[in-house]
C-alpha cells in the first residue's frame, strides 16, 4: 500500500520536474499581488510600515495558492479516464487509492515549494514573522492543499468533463477568496458579509495565518482553522480515494 | 481453461435528460471457454457486446448476472487475484501520454512487484523487443498512433501476464503496423500467453486467430476455428451479377452441388464445394436456363460468409 503510494509520488514528481516551469508559472500570479498589491494595501492603512502589511497579507496569498494551485490538478484526470490510463491501472495489481494519494502527496510538496519562495521573497521585502507561526501555518496551507486536490480529483472522477468542471470552480473560487478577507480585511466589511465569512473555512485559515505569523498562538482561530481544515480536507481526500476505488468493477 | 464464462450478462441503465431510465442489454448471455496457449478472437460489428465481455473478463465491468473464471478466479469475488494474472489493452491505449514511454514501463513493473533493477531490466528488454528503443525517453504525447500501441502492448506485457486482453487492438493503424502487430500477438503465443481479442475485421480473426466466436446483438451466433465456421458454409462461394436473380436462385438451388444459394440487393451468392471442379456445370445450367450472366467470381468462403449466414446480414454492412 505505502510502496505503490512512494511508487506514484516519485512518478509524478519526476514528470513535475521535467517540466518545473508550469508550477514556476503558477507562482507568478501570487508574486505579482505580493510585489504589487501590498504596496498599495500598505499605503491604505495608516500607520502601517511594508513588514506590518505583508504580515497581514501573506498568510492570504499562502492561501490562495494552495486553493489555485490545486483545485484545477483535476483537468489532466479527465483526459487520463478518456485514453484509458486510468483504466489501465485499475485492471493492474495496484492499491487504486494509490493512484490518488500519490499525486495528492506530489501537489503537497509542490505547494510547500511554492509557499517557501513567496515568504522568502516576503522576508526580503521586510516582512518578520514567528518562526514556528511559519512552520504551523505551511501546516495549515498543506491541509488546505490537499482539501482541493481532493475536491478537484473527485470532482474530476464524478464529472468527467473539463467544461462543466471548470465553470463550477470559478464558480467556487471567487466568493471563497474574496471572502477570506485576502484582498482587503474582512473589517471593512458590513456585517451580513461578516456572518457569511463564518462559514468559509478559508476565511478562519487566513485569521489563523495571520495569528501565526504575528507568533499569537493563543488565538482562538488557529485550533478552529486546524480542525475545521482537517476534517474538511480528510471528507475530500476520502472523497476521491473512493472515486477512484468504484472507477471500473 | 484459462476463461470460462457462462451466461454472461449486462444491462445498462442509461440516464439522458428528463427521459426515464432506459435499460440497455450489451450483453445478452454468452457462454465462453478459452483454452490455455489460445488465441481466441470476438468477432463482430461495433455495438455486438465485445467490448463490454471483455470488459467483464477483465474486471473492469461487474457482470449483471452470470459467472466467469479467468486464471482459474471469480472475476466478481476475486477481481484482485483475477487481475495479477492478466495483461489488458483498452481501445485507447492507456498509455500515460505525459511521461517518457520507458517510466511508465517501470512504474508498470514496479506496481506488479519487481525491484527497481528488475522492473528496468525487463522494461529495457521490452522496449527491445518492440523496437521502442530509440522512442523511450520522449513524451508518449510525441509519438504516432503505432508507436503509441507498441508502449501500450509493451506496459500489458511487463508483467508477464499468462492472459492478455487486446480490445480492438489494430484499429485506426496502418497495414502495416497491423502486420506487425499480427506478428507480436503470434509471438506471444509461441511464449505460450493466452490471448483473448476483439475485431470487427474479419480478415483479422481469420488469419490470427486459433479460435473465435462471433458476437452480434450481444449473444454468441457461432463458435468455432475459422475454418471449422467456413467450412459450415462450404468451401467455395460463386458471386453472380445477373438480370432474373430470382429466377436464377432458384435454378441453382436445385443443383445438386450447390448448398445455399443467398441473395443480396442486386448480388446473388451461390455456396459449394470444390468450387473449380463445380463452376463449369453451374456456368451450364445457367445457360440452359437461358439466364446472361453481367458477372461472376469464384471466391473461398470468408468468416464474412459465416457472419451472413448466422445474421442474416453481411459485417462489412454491419459496421
Amino acid at each position: 500500500m505505502l510502496r505503490h503510494t512512494t511508487l506514484f509520488l516519485g512518478y509524478e514528481l519526476r514528470a513535475t520536474l521535467r517540466n518545473p516551469v508550469w508550477p514556476l508559472f503558477g507562482l507568478m500570479q501570487p508574486v505579482l499581488y505580493l510585489l504589487l498589491f501590498a504596496p498599495l494595501v500598505a499605503n491604505t492603512t495608516a500607520g502601517g510600515t511594508m513588514g506590518d502589511t505583508l504580515r497581514m497579507f501573506t498568510p492570504g496569498v499562502m492561501m490562495m495558492i494552495a486553493l489555485f494551485g490545486s483545485l484545477f490538478v483535476g483537468f489532466g484526470m479527465i483526459n487520463e479516464i478518456r485514453n484509458g490510463y486510468l483504466e489501465r491501472l485499475a485492471v493492474s495489481a495496484v492499491w487504486r487509492p494509490a493512484i490518488v494519494l500519490g499525486r495528492t502527496l506530489r501537489d503537497m510538496i509542490v505547494l510547500v515549494v511554492q509557499a517557501l519562495l513567496v515568504i522568502a521573497l516576503a522576508t526580503l521585502m521586510g516582512m518578520r514573522a514567528s518562526l514556528p507561526g511559519l512552520a504551523l501555518m505551511l501546516v495549515l496551507m498543506a491541509a488546505t492543499g490537499l482539501l482541493a486536490s481532493g475536491l478537484s480529483y473527485g470532482m474530476a472522477l464524478a464529472l468527467r468533463d473539463e467544461n462543466g468542471m471548470s465553470q463550477i470552480m470559478q464558480f467556487f473560487a471567487m466568493p471563497l477568496i474574496l471572502l477570506t478577507g485576502i484582498m482587503l480585511p474582512m473589517s471593512l466589511a458590513p456585517d451580513w458579509m461578516r456572518a457569511v465569512a463564518q462559514f468559509n473555512p478559508l476565511y478562519h485559515a487566513v485569521e489563523a495565518g495571520r495569528a501565526l505569523f504575528d507568533g499569537d498562538f493563543s488565538d482562538g482561530s488557529i485550533p478552529l482553522a486546524f480542525g475545521l481544515i482537517l476534517v474538511l480536507s480528510a471528507i475530500s481526500l476520502r472523497w476521491s480515494v473512493s472515486s477512484m476505488k468504484r472507477l471500473a468493477g | 481453461m484459462i476463461i470460462e464464462a457462462h451466461d454472461l450478462r449486462k444491462t445498462f441503465t442509461t440516464r439522458r435528460g428528463r427521459d426515464s431510465p432506459r435499460e440497455v442489454e450489451a450483453v445478452k448471455g454468452v457462454d465462453l471457454s478459452v483454452a490455455e496457449g489460445e488465441i481466441f478472437a470476438f468477432l463482430g460489428p461495433n455495438g455486438a457486446g465485445k467490448t463490454t465481455t471483455i470488459r467483464m473478463l477483465a474486471t473492469l465491468v461487474t457482470p449483471t448476472s452470470g459467472t466467469a473464471r479467468v486464471a482459474g478466479h471469480d472475476v466478481v469475488t476475486e477481481a484482485a487475484r483475477v487481475r495479477e494474472k492478466i495483461g489488458y489493452v483498452g481501445q485507447g491505449g492507456g498509455v500515460d501520454e505525459n511521461s517518457p514511454g520507458r517510466e511508465g514501463l517501470v512504474l508498470a513493473a514496479r506496481i506488479g512487484g519487481m525491484s527497481r533493477a528488475r522492473a528496468r531490466a525487463r522494461s529495457e528488454e521490452l522496449l527491445a523487443a518492440f523496437d521502442l528503443a530509440e522512442l523511450a525517453d520522449r513524451p508518449v504525447r510525441t509519438l504516432s498512433g503505432g508507436q503509441k500501441r507498441r508502449f501500450a502492448l509493451a506496459v500489458g506485457l511487463v508483467n508477464h501476464p499468462p492472459l492478455f486482453f487486446l480490445d480492438e487492438p489494430t484499429t485506426g493503424l496502418d497495414p502495416q503496423n497491423r502486420a506487425n502487430l499480427w506478428d507480436e500477438v503470434r509471438s506471444l503465443r509461441e511464449r505460450g500467453t493466452s490471448v483473448l481479442l476483439t475485431t470487427h475485421y474479419l480478415e483479422e480473426a481469420d488469419a490470427l486467430c486459433d479460435r473465435l466466436v462471433i458476437i452480434d446483438h450481444g449473444r454468441v451466433v457461432a463458435e468455432g476455428t475459422p475454418a471449422e465456421l467456413k467450412k459450415e458454409v462450404a468451401g467455395d462461394v460463386v458471386t453472380l451479377r445477373l438480370d432474373r436473380a430470382a429466377e436464377a436462385r432458384a435454378l441453382l438451388g436445385a443443383e445438386p452441388y450447390v448448398r445455399e444459394v443467398r441473395e443480396e440487393e442486386d448480388v446473388l451468392r451461390a455456396y459449394l464445394d470444390d468450387g473449380e471442379h463445380n463452376l463449369p456445370a453451374l456456368l451450364r445450367a445457367l445457360e440452359a436456363g437461358g439466364l446472361p450472366i453481367r458477372s461472376i467470381s469464384l471466391d473461398r468462403a470468408t468468416l464474412d460468409d459465416v457472419f451472413l449466414r448466422h445474421t442474416g446480414r453481411s459485417l462489412r454492412d454491419a459496421n
